[in-house]
């Protein structure tokens, strides 16, 4: 673990236009990660819906693979899937906690333990906390502005009325880095947050990773490997066949065998056959409860 | 006027030592018959640990000396409690109790002898060695007395009667409410109201016929029938390839989305019992002391659905002596846990055993008794803590590490032994209405699962294995031959590495049971699809 002061080669310069900057900033992992550029933070709730979590996904996997640093805060939902979406990408990536690194590590468990451990080693793990203090309710707080700051733009995935990430969109409107917000189905309680930002014009609305990406003047790299290329590009022609069908269902969110089969008008032995296709080839996942969602 | 004990006798005292009462030298004992007095009477029984059998032989002897009445040979408890009740039939039934020192051997005397079961035979031999029944009962004796002679019903008449069929011994002598099941077994099963009538029936003075083998019955009537269910085909199609297959099903979804009901009907599309599992689990009910008197042997396969809170003890089987728990008396049936995640963890990990071995050993005190326990495994859980997750038509409130915790109770090896998961989703009201005209019946489905079965035990013949469920990974690679779409699909599942090599073995069980239900030869890609879509991770 090593303590960045302001002054010291790779401390990042943007968090100088912080009222105050950490100081020092405590890091842990690989310092070269801080240096990527463009930095993009991907926050939203806890609570997150599985229309979230995919978004989160595509969105943090499509940018991270065309070079971007993806940044965030390790919280439980949006948060954690924006870093895994990332480090499945093969890029690094960056969580800002709201507690001191050893007070988090004595703490964590389970999921977001491993994920720790995950970004250690490909990534960084930083706070303006001291090691040892404990997470209280307004370092949270603090710890978004500092997320706003280390990023190019901030893209808020899914929020309810009163979220955190919220702080953290007005953080980044005060600091006048871009900000994004993805829109979600009317009166759904965690797009609440993020529907109000679009109407009142203080966050842009984002359609896919494929404009975020744009946005933050990067090129869409090719997809390799096992995983299918998850950026939508609005242009193109709607893919055609059960495949496509198969996106389009399920963009809001999964949906049972049945209620897949039925809507696509497919006998069960075909249904079946088209999903465990789409199943190996990465398309789609299932989910703990067995129903079909998009990847 | 009383005599004087020989000399060289016991001088040990006993609680029914009457004072100054003599005991007459053997050759001058006056007799009630004119039978002579064997000097070591023997009567056939029965021992019984778990359902472990064998043939006891009653051994009494009427000597002189100080009035002593000793049990050996080692009887637990309540053999020993057999003294009083002995002492008292016999006494109540008209007959006389010796008034010298009776000893009673059960032979082999050296293995422990449980349970009341063998005061009949205790008390026959005595009358025997004494001179008061003037023949040998030619039959297993098995029942308990009550204090005026009544005989009673004891458990697990069943595999005792068994026993005694195995070693040559046609005919039983039982209370009326064991006569149903000896006479199942085909034994000459006599039944008796008490020891006097026993001992009638031997003389030949009252000679009874044996009890009739029980009549068949009506095929039995199941509650819930799959036309009974709306909608879900996907669950009730994973619900028959567990029925076919023996697979471990686990429904996951909302609260009231019909997971039970669907569990329930499980018992109505299963297959019918093969006559070795028949008799193991009726022998095992017999031994629980749920035989029903009217219908002895099973009519259908059992279905246990034991409540969350159960126990350790409710669960597996245990007590002194040994009985079997809900695991057991699913043998050859399934076995239903209802609200999964409430299950005490310490409670879920004494089903490893029964799933590993298809078999529970318990051990008590010196005592050890093992009970078959092969059963399709089936469980219904909720999503998340608060149950909503799915729901389209709620939000589901829990944090996702409140649900990672919840579902990892649901974890290790015993979600590792379920074959097929599914989500149960809200069916529309719509769908509720629709006509049930259109729905396959428990019937039909049930006979494409006998169907299904009969090829599978074709197949597997001389292995030793009844269902896809319990094959081996070596079996798997011999008996799941892929035609060759599924081959490129199967191919794919492997490259794509989203299943371990054992998430494979399963998945390929499954396939081959869906193949078996359309009667396919090779497993086909849609066989090999279903399988796949029904592995959710929770």
């Amino acid at each position: 673990m090593i303590a960045l002061r302001p002054g010291d080669e790779g401390y990042p310069a943007r968090l100088r236009d912080l009222a105050r900057p950490p100081d020092p900033l405590w890091l842990t992992g690989e310092l070269t990660a801080l240096a990527r550029r463009p930095a993009v933070a991907i926050v939203g709730t806890r609570r997150l819906t599985p229309y979230g979590e995919r978004v989160a996904r595509e969105l943090a996997g499509g940018v991270a693979r065309a070079g971007a640093l993806v940044i965030s805060g390790l919280a439980q939902g949006i948060d954690s899937e924006a870093h895994r979406a990332a480090l499945e990408a093969g890029a690094p990536s960056v969580a800002v906690l709201g507690e001191g690194i050893a007070a988090f590590d004595a703490g964590v468990r389970g999921r977001r333990r491993h994920l720790a451990t995950r970004l250690r080693q490909h990534g960084a793990l930083v706070s303006e906390y001291e090691p040892g203090i404990t997470a209280k309710g307004w370092m949270f707080a603090k710890r978004n502005a500092t997320i706003a700051a280390l990023a190019d733009a901030v893209v808020i995935v899914e929020a309810g009325e009163r979220s955190g990430a919220l702080i953290t969109a007005a953080e980044a409107a005060r600091l006048r880095r871009p900000l994004y917000a993805v829109p979600g189905p009317l009166g759904a309680l965690r797009s609440e947050g993020t529907n109000a930002l679009i109407a009142l014009g203080t966050a842009r609305a984002l359609t896919g990773a494929g404009a975020l990406v744009e946005a933050m003047g990067l090129r869409s790299s090719d997809a390799t490997g096992a995983c299918a290329d998850p950026l939508a590009d609005p242009s193109a022609p709607s893919e055609r066949g059960v495949a496509g069908e198969l996106r389009d269902l399920l963009a809001a969110g999964p949906l049972s065998a049945d209620a897949l089969a039925a809507r696509l008008r497919l006998a069960p032995p075909e249904a079946a056959t088209a999903f465990a296709a789409a199943l190996l080839r990465g398309e789609v996942v299932l989910t703990g409860d067995g129903r079909i969602a998009r990847r | 006027m009383p005599e004087a004990a020989p000399a060289g006798s016991d001088a040990a005292a006993d609680s029914d030592a009457v004072a100054g009462s003599g005991a007459p030298a053997r050759s001058e004992e006056p007799r009630r018959s004119d039978a002579p007095t064997r000097s070591v009477a023997r009567v056939a029984a029965c021992a019984l640990w778990g359902l472990e059998t064998a043939l006891v032989t009653v051994e009494a002897d009427v000597a002189n000396g100080l009035p002593q009445f000793t049990v050996v040979g080692l009887p637990d408890a309540a053999v020993q409690e057999a003294r009083e009740r002995v002492r008292a039939a016999i006494r109540n039934s008209g007959f006389e109790f010796p008034l010298r020192r009776v000893t009673v051997n059960l032979a082999p005397a050296e293995r422990k002898k449980e349970g009341t079961g063998f005061d009949l035979a205790i008390a026959l031999a005595i009358l025997r060695a004494s001179g008061q029944l003037a023949s040998d009962p030619a039959a297993l004796c098995l029942g308990e007395l009550a204090l005026d002679g009544a005989l009673r019903p004891v458990r697990g008449a069943m595999p005792r009667v068994r026993c005694a069929l195995e070693h040559g011994l046609g005919a039983v002598f039982v209370a009326r409410e064991n006569a149903p099941e000896a006479a199942a077994l085909g034994a000459e099963a006599y039944a008796f109201a008490g020891l006097r009538g026993v001992v009638a029936h031997v003389e030949g003075s009252v000679r009874i016929t044996p009890a009739p083998v029980p009549a068949a019955g009506p095929p039995p009537v199941f509650p819930v029938d799959l036309a009974d269910i709306a909608g879900q085909e996907t669950p009730k199609r994973a619900l028959e390839l567990a029925a076919a297959g023996g697979h471990g099903l686990l429904f996951i979804g909302p609260p009231g989305t019909g997971k039970t009901l669907l569990a329930r009907a499980l018992p109505s599309i299963l297959p019918p019992l093969d006559p070795d599992e028949l008799l193991a689990a009726s022998a095992i009910h017999s031994v629980a002391g749920l035989a029903d008197p009217e219908r002895p042997l099973l009519a259908a396969r059992p279905f246990r659905a034991p409540h969350h809170t159960a126990s350790r003890l409710a669960l597996v089987g245990g007590g002194t002596p040994p009985r079997p728990g809900e695991v057991s008396l699913a043998h050859g049936g399934a076995l239903f846990l209802d609200e999964l995640a409430e299950f005490s963890p310490v409670v879920l990990d004494t089903l490893r055993e029964p799933l590993e071995e298809g078999a529970v050993t318990i051990s008590r005190a010196g005592t050890a008794a093992t009970y078959p326990a092969r059963f399709t495994l089936v469980a219904a859980t909720n999503p998340c803590p608060c149950g909503m997750a799915g729901d389209p038509e709620r939000e589901c409130r829990c944090l996702p590490e409140a649900i990672d915790r919840y579902r990892a109770r649901v974890s290790g090896p015993l979600l590792d032994r379920i074959d097929l998961r599914v989500h149960v989703p809200r069916v529309a009201y719509a769908e509720l209405r629709a006509s049930a005209a259109a729905r396959e019946t428990s019937a039909t489905v049930r006979e494409r699962v006998r169907e299904a079965r009969e090829r599978m035990r074709v197949r597997l013949a001389g292995t030793g294995r009844r269902a896809n469920a319990e094959l081996t990974v070596a079996e798997v690679r011999t008996h799941c031959a892929l035609d060759a779409a599924a081959d490129v699909l199967a191919g794919e599942a492997v490259r794509s590495r989203r299943l371990s090599a054992r998430g494979f073995h399963r998945v390929l069980r499954v396939a081959r049971t869906a193949a078996d239900l359309a009667g396919a030869e090779r497993v086909r890609v849609e066989d090999l699809a279903q399988a796949l879509l029904l592995r959710a991770e929770p």
